[in-house]
């Protein structure tokens, strides 16, 4: 894979220090001609050396190694509220996804046949038909509550592997991290479980719209339509104007949100997807807007009214043993990831820190894991 | 002039307790001299499972002492070059997963690649029982030592004597946490030690 170096690169860091091919020569202590070589791109420093020429001119390794990569992995956050994605969370990311290639061939047969979303765009009458065809699918009616254990199935039908995770509540930078492998069009979802039941549906909803729309994954435009589409599958239409019509039946503020909190509550799902369906119904349909403060009216009533954690629900007593974590993926989550990484252990006696790498847990966390996974 | 050798975390674990002092002093005649990144210090902390296997690391308020007067220290700039070279080295790994997984290996991690990078920026021995690690060591010419290779080093130094190494391999068997260089290694590496019993 790694073939020559970026001689440019090279060329531009010697220049920026002022330095002659024969001085880098004489500091990696390798021959002038080999420098020569190299810049043409013929042949690749050894190991060492390329490691000295990386710190000697402080370039990266994607600065100094041209690498043909065409299944670089594609990544895409659910960000924590409030947090920066920065280039360590991406690197760490894209890390994952690398680290996760050899486990491809441990899955299941890969499907050939898949949902996907055409031509997706955020228009309003797109996003509803899409989110009714989709519950159609899913066997759930257009007012019904949409349970996220209906979701998963779908997952399983697309090749998109579900990784729960405990992350912590407030710890990590993401709540839902979606890496699709361009290759072959695997997809891991990983769901941090110490998430509010209300925001863990909501991400549910959005990794399945990566899902269904693996040409924008990764993308602004992914992002946008993901989150639009997530709040049209959980609060379609139908429910949207019946709240409207609650909510437009009063003036008085605390009892719009009354009106809206019964219907976010009904459905598990956060006042403010609530409040963002019945405005986007509103605006679609031409008529009055709530008269809400969104800072005020919606934020400090969601911030002060939080559902149970997932994990919480899930297991007790807090945190898990392993046996009962796998149990739950395996079961809860009809996920494949840990049946087939324990193949994979099993096959080539891969240790603990591979298991530490890809689900991003401390090491002694994944010992205990990748000890109940290899017993 | 000494010798930096440069203990990963686990390295550390499987000795710190019963080898003191053990940090920031010469021995043998190359003047080894041991020390460790403040890596050590957070990847046991933030976890509960390391606190509570090693409670000691903690509590004892002697060895944790020595533990933060002779971990390594680095300047601003010297952090960098070390952050630099070790995503370099992570880099090389992520790239060839395939390899690093195979063969009882792991990837060595982000932390590892920095404790290898310290062997490579500033000629420090890197003490590990990882066997990736000795992998990718070897690749980059960085010199590395299993831990009982230390433990050999520490006897023949006279920082440990016969029975510490008795006790020592004792602990680790006891706690399912020898390695299987370690086992390989005992009759080998410490004949007066075990094969005289």
């Amino acid at each position: 894979m790694h073939k020559v170096v970026h001689s440019e690169n090279i060329r531009a860091a010697l220049a920026k220090k002022g330095w002659t091919q024969k001085q880098l020569a004489e500091a990696l202590n390798v021959s002038a001609q080999a420098v020569t070589l190299w810049l043409k791109g013929e042949g690749l420093p050894r190991p060492d050396k390329l490691l000295k020429l990386a710190t000697t001119l402080r370039l990266s390794f994607e600065q100094l190694v041209c690498v043909d990569d065409p299944d670089r992995p594609v990544v895409a956050f659910r960000k924590r509220a409030g947090t920066k994605t920065t280039d360590q969370h991406l690197n760490r990311a894209l890390a994952m996804g690398k680290l996760l290639r050899p486990l491809v061939a441990f899955l299941p047969e890969l499907r050939a046949l898949r949902t996907e979303l055409a031509h997706p765009t955020t228009d309003y009458v797109y996003l509803q038909r899409a989110a009714a065809q989709t519950r159609a699918k899913l066997g759930v009616g257009p007012q019904a509550v949409l349970d996220y254990r209906v979701l998963i199935g779908e997952f399983a039908a697309n090749d998109a592997f579900i990784v729960p995770v405990l992350w912590g509540e407030k710890r990590t930078h993401e709540n839902a991290l979606h890496i699709l492998l361009p290759a072959t069009k695997v997809t891991f979802v990983y769901l941090n479980l110490d998430t509010r039941i209300e925001d863990f549906k909501f991400w549910m909803a959005h990794e399945l719209a990566h899902v269904y729309t693996p040409e924008i994954a990764g993308s602004d435009e992914g992002e946008d339509f993901a989150d639009a589409f997530a709040g049209a599958l959980l609060f379609p239409e139908a429910l949207a104007e019946a709240a409207w019509q609650e909510a437009t039946r009063t003036r008085r503020k605390s009892d719009v949100v009354a009106a809206l909190r019964r219907f976010a509550d009904l459905h598990e799902i956060s006042l403010y997807t609530v409040y963002c369906e019945v405005r986007a119904f509103a605006k679609a349909h031409g008529v009055r807007d709530l008269d809400l403060n969104e800072a005020v009216d919606i934020h400090a009533v969601r911030s002060a009214h939080r559902g149970q954690l997932v994990a919480d629900r899930l297991f007790e007593p807090m945190p898990p043993d392993p046996a009962a974590y796998i149990a739950a993926a395996q079961h809860t989550f009809g996920s494949e990831f840990f049946a087939s990484l324990q193949r994979m252990l099993r096959e080539h006696g891969t240790g603990p820190a591979y298991v530490q790498q890809i689900l991003g847990i401390p090491l002694a966390d994944a010992a205990a894991l990748h000890a109940s996974l290899m017993r | 002039m000494s010798v930096p050798v440069l203990l990963d975390t686990n390295a550390y674990l499987r000795l710190a307790r019963r080898v003191r002092p053990l940090l920031g002093v010469e021995f043998g005649q190359k003047q080894y001299v041991l020390t460790v990144l403040g890596d050590v210090e957070e990847e046991v902390l933030r976890s509960k499972r390391l606190r509570h296997r090693f409670p000691w690391f903690e509590t004892d308020k002697e060895v944790a002492s020595e533990r933060l007067a002779k971990r390594v220290r680095l300047s601003r700039e010297k952090r960098e070059e070390l952050e630099h070279s070790a995503g370099f080295l992570h880099d090389w790994v992520i790239g060839q997963a395939q390899r690093f997984v195979e063969n009882g290996r792991a990837p060595p991690s982000a932390v590892d690649c920095r404790v290898l990078a310290y062997g490579q920026l500033w000629q420090a021995i890197v003490v590990t029982d990882d066997l990736a690690m000795h992998d990718l060591a070897g690749e980059f010419s960085i010199d590395v030592w299993h831990g009982h290779e230390l433990l050999a080093r520490l006897r023949s130094g006279r920082m440990v004597d016969n029975d510490q190494v008795r006790d020592i391999y004792a602990a680790l068997e006891a706690n399912g946490d020898l390695p299987a260089t370690w086992r390989a290694a005992r009759d080998k590496s410490f004949p007066r030690v075990f094969l005289r019993e």
